[in-house]
């Protein structure tokens, strides 16, 4: 039999789970109307990948790739480990700052190339996507920097649905990141 | 059984928390409505001027024309006309209705119907109306450019809405304005949503939910889903105006590569029709309330109206091809499209029938929110009817882009949600500032807007079916269109008379806030049963002392067993059974 105060617990943490569903929902029909563009321009397009591509970068994206899902697994790793939790939101704030220092290498790389935002549909796609994702990506880290404060300063305080949403939240950026990597980059 | 308990703040006492920056629902509510006010009127002195424009082509505008068109001779310019027919739309839609149907009757009543304190997420809710007043900023500063603001129509179809059809800033501030509002319908729907589903008193279960709750839940549910999608257009329009891509240029407009501008109208439309039922859901479970109350009988078919409800939801995901049916779409796909939109006509008949039945036998009371009701069953009926006609590719290659158009959609989208919105201001007025409105002068401004409101939107789809093209700035120089300038005369009064009417409201809504010896009103003048009604008036801060406990439906009258003196019973008391 739960107390009171565990029952209002649980049913905070529903609370939480469900506005971050919703959330997400939200989050993720917006990348899925881009990515609609993306096959809509693919499906039509004569040859891929298109010409004006060709100088992609190639190890940039795979870095971020691996970062990404570094940072995830830190944080998936400092949800479920209570004793080690500054180390593993340390590494996670860290992976994420690298993430973005490596998106900026990888838009400073494809501007050497002489792929530019204006070269056409598949670098407008390129700039656009990473953009708005990066975007994303420094709200989330924000939200990641605000658990670290959690952890850091006021651990009392931490619950376990502030700790699974801002994880579900970018866990979800992790996945959105794999399948522009897959899209923009590989296939 | 288990509840969540909302933390109890105690109640603001400087002016900025009690009513600027004001954590409380019902305030918020209250923001939203006079935010929404405040725009049906800017758009509704644009829709005098576009039917000026019509009626008298070439004739300064009356009273204020020379203070706006100086350079014309007070004369609204073809420019200014494409501009002024943009912005209506945009600012009936998202900056009048969505306020006030959404903003302030969801925010009013979801707790108060539901048996909450207030909404789950306080904070999150007053972003949600601020970043709206942002958004309405932006778009009022953009009125105020040299170049003028967005011209490419509310749907802003590339090309007209990229740098090549609109140079200037006007058309860049509209998407970060819309964007803007795309924020803050997400915010609120996140809100909506996750309030209804967990601080639902105990007892209410779904379908003890009145109906109002059920539309405002369900446009939630839309707006969570595909305000983001038009979020994403509005981006990459954006990326192409500022920093060059191509998403949505091709041909000669594009320097490089080849976008494509028919995506945009994927992208607009898979939001843009569920949009229109983002806009009329609420209307829809407003009146469904509203006609049992004033019947005094339950709703007939309540838990059909639901689903009804919930059916057309799932619905207006699926059909959104049926606004692009001239963009040379595959026959298979206009066929399938067509199909799925006429479906939607099998649920809308099941809940305007259960309308009818609601009303069949009723001992109906004719007050303002009833007539208003009303008028929403007959408007919504022939707009919906007419819109078969548009659902059907044929008929929609000859009547795309015509007036029919836009008489249809103005019945569905202005005309019901409209009077769906002045039944819910003067029924939850008491509820809301603790004061009746005039009864007399209310039915005055209903028969006053209902009459003319025909005259313009019927006017409107005859001249459509007659061949008269929307966006036109004078259709007179078209010799077969010269003969319909009697017809656009007719609407362009009846549109006046509908503007004029509007003062009644106006006047009874400032009296009744602003005026002296307004009496209190009663803490249920309607004799409802639903739980806002078991409070006083104006509704406390938090609502309610206790949690109420739910026993019955929110419909319960005329129950020929009830031995208390009353015709209904409220939510809190268990049905009386023989």
């Amino acid at each position: 039999m739960m107390t009171k105060a565990e029952q209002q617990t649980e049913l905070k943490s529903f609370q939480n789970s469900v506005a971050m569903t919703v959330t997400l929902i939200s989050f993720g029909m917006m990348f899925a109307a881009m990515f609609l563009g993306y096959f809509l321009v693919r499906f039509n397009s004569p040859t891929w990948p298109p010409v004006e591509i060709e100088n992609m970068p190639k190890f940039l994206p795979l870095f971020s790739t691996i970062v990404m899902a570094l940072s995830s697994l830190t944080y998936y790793m400092m949800e479920n480990k209570p004793q080690q939790r500054k180390a593993y939101i340390a590494l996670t704030l860290v992976l994420g700052l690298i993430f973005l220092g490596s998106q900026w290498s990888l838009w400073s790389a494809l501007a050497e190339s002489g792929i530019l935002i204006s070269n056409g549909n598949v670098p407008s796609m390129v700039y656009a996507f990473t953009w708005i994702h990066a975007g994303h990506i420094v709200i989330a880290l924000g939200l990641v920097f605000w658990i670290g404060d959690f952890v850091f300063r006021r651990p009392e305080a931490l619950t376990v649905g502030k700790l699974v949403n801002v994880g579900k939240f970018w866990h979800f950026l992790g996945v959105i990141w794999l399948l522009m990597y897959l899209m923009l980059f590989v296939l | 059984m288990a509840f969540l308990e909302q933390h109890i703040h105690d109640a603001p006492t400087s002016f900025w928390s009690k009513y600027i920056f004001s954590f409380d629902h019902k305030v918020i509510g209250k923001q939203f409505l006079w935010f929404g006010i405040f725009w049906l009127g800017v758009g509704g002195l644009m829709a005098m001027m576009i039917r000026w424009t019509l009626a008298y082509p070439g004739v300064p505008f009356p009273l204020i024309g020379g203070l706006m068109f100086p350079h014309s001779g007070g004369v609204v310019p073809p420019d200014t006309y494409a501009m002024l027919f943009t912005m209506h739309g945009t600012i009936m839609i998202f900056f009048a209705i969505t306020p006030i149907l959404i903003g302030a009757f969801g925010n009013f009543c979801i707790p108060l119907m539901i048996g909450a304190r207030d909404m789950i997420f306080p904070t999150l809710n007053m972003l949600s109306f601020w970043f709206s007043m942002l958004s309405g900023l932006v778009l009022l500063f953009s009125l105020t450019l040299p170049m003028g603001a967005a011209a490419g129509g509310w749907t802003s179809y590339p090309t007209l809405s990229t740098n090549i059809g609109q140079p200037g800033a006007g058309q860049t501030m509209w998407l970060v304005s819309l964007f803007l509002f795309g924020v803050s319908s997400t915010m609120g729907a996140v809100n909506y949503i996750t309030t209804v589903i967990t601080l639902r008193a105990p007892g209410m279960d779904y379908f003890k939910m009145p109906l109002t709750i059920w539309g405002i839940w369900l446009t939630a549910i839309l707006n969570a889903i595909f305000v983001p999608v038009l979020g994403a257009g509005l981006l990459l329009l954006t990326f192409d105006r500022v920093f060059g891509t191509t998403f949505f240029l091709a041909g000669a407009a594009a320097t490089s590569g080849k976008g494509d501008p028919v995506l945009f109208q994927h992208v607009f439309w898979i939001f843009g029709h569920p949009e229109v039922y983002i806009l009329i859901l609420p209307a829809w479970g407003i009146t469904s309330d509203l006609l049992a109350f004033f019947s005094r009988k339950p709703a007939f078919g309540y838990k059909m109206t639901a689903l009804s409800l919930t059916a057309i939801t799932v619905l207006s995901t699926v059909v959104y091809g049926h606004h692009m049916y001239t963009t040379q779409m595959s026959p298979l796909l206009t066929q399938s499209f067509m199909t799925l939109t006429m479906l939607i006509s099998i649920p809308s008949a099941i809940f305007f029938a259960n309308w009818l039945g609601t009303l069949w036998k009723g001992s109906i009371r004719f007050h303002s929110p009833m007539l208003f009701s009303l008028g929403v069953v007959f408007v919504f009926g022939l707009g919906g009817l007419t819109g078969l006609y548009l659902a059907s590719t044929s008929i929609d290659l000859y009547l795309h882009d015509t007036y029919f158009v836009v008489g249809h959609f103005h019945y569905t989208m202005a005309a019901s949600v409209l009077l769906g919105g002045f039944a819910g201001t003067y029924f939850w007025m008491p509820k809301m500032f603790g004061r009746m409105m005039d009864e007399r002068l209310a039915k005055i401004h209903f028969w006053a807007t209902f009459i003319p409101l025909n005259g313009v939107f019927t006017g409107m789809m005859v001249l459509g079916y007659a061949g008269m093209h929307r966006r036109l700035y004078n259709p007179f120089i078209y010799e077969f269109l010269q003969k319909l300038m009697p017809i656009n005369k007719f609407v362009t009064y009846c549109a006046i008379a509908m503007g004029v009417a509007q003062l009644f409201f106006l006047w009874n809504f400032f009296k009744t806030i602003f005026g002296k010896n307004i009496p209190q009103a009663s803490a249920n003048p309607w004799e409802v049963g639903t739980l806002e009604w078991t409070i006083p008036s104006p509704a406390p801060h938090y609502n309610f002392d206790e949690i109420p406990h739910v026993k019955c439906g929110p419909h319960e009258m005329g129950n020929p067993n009830l031995k208390t003196g009353r015709d209904y019973q409220y939510q809190t008391e268990e049905l009386v059974k023989s």
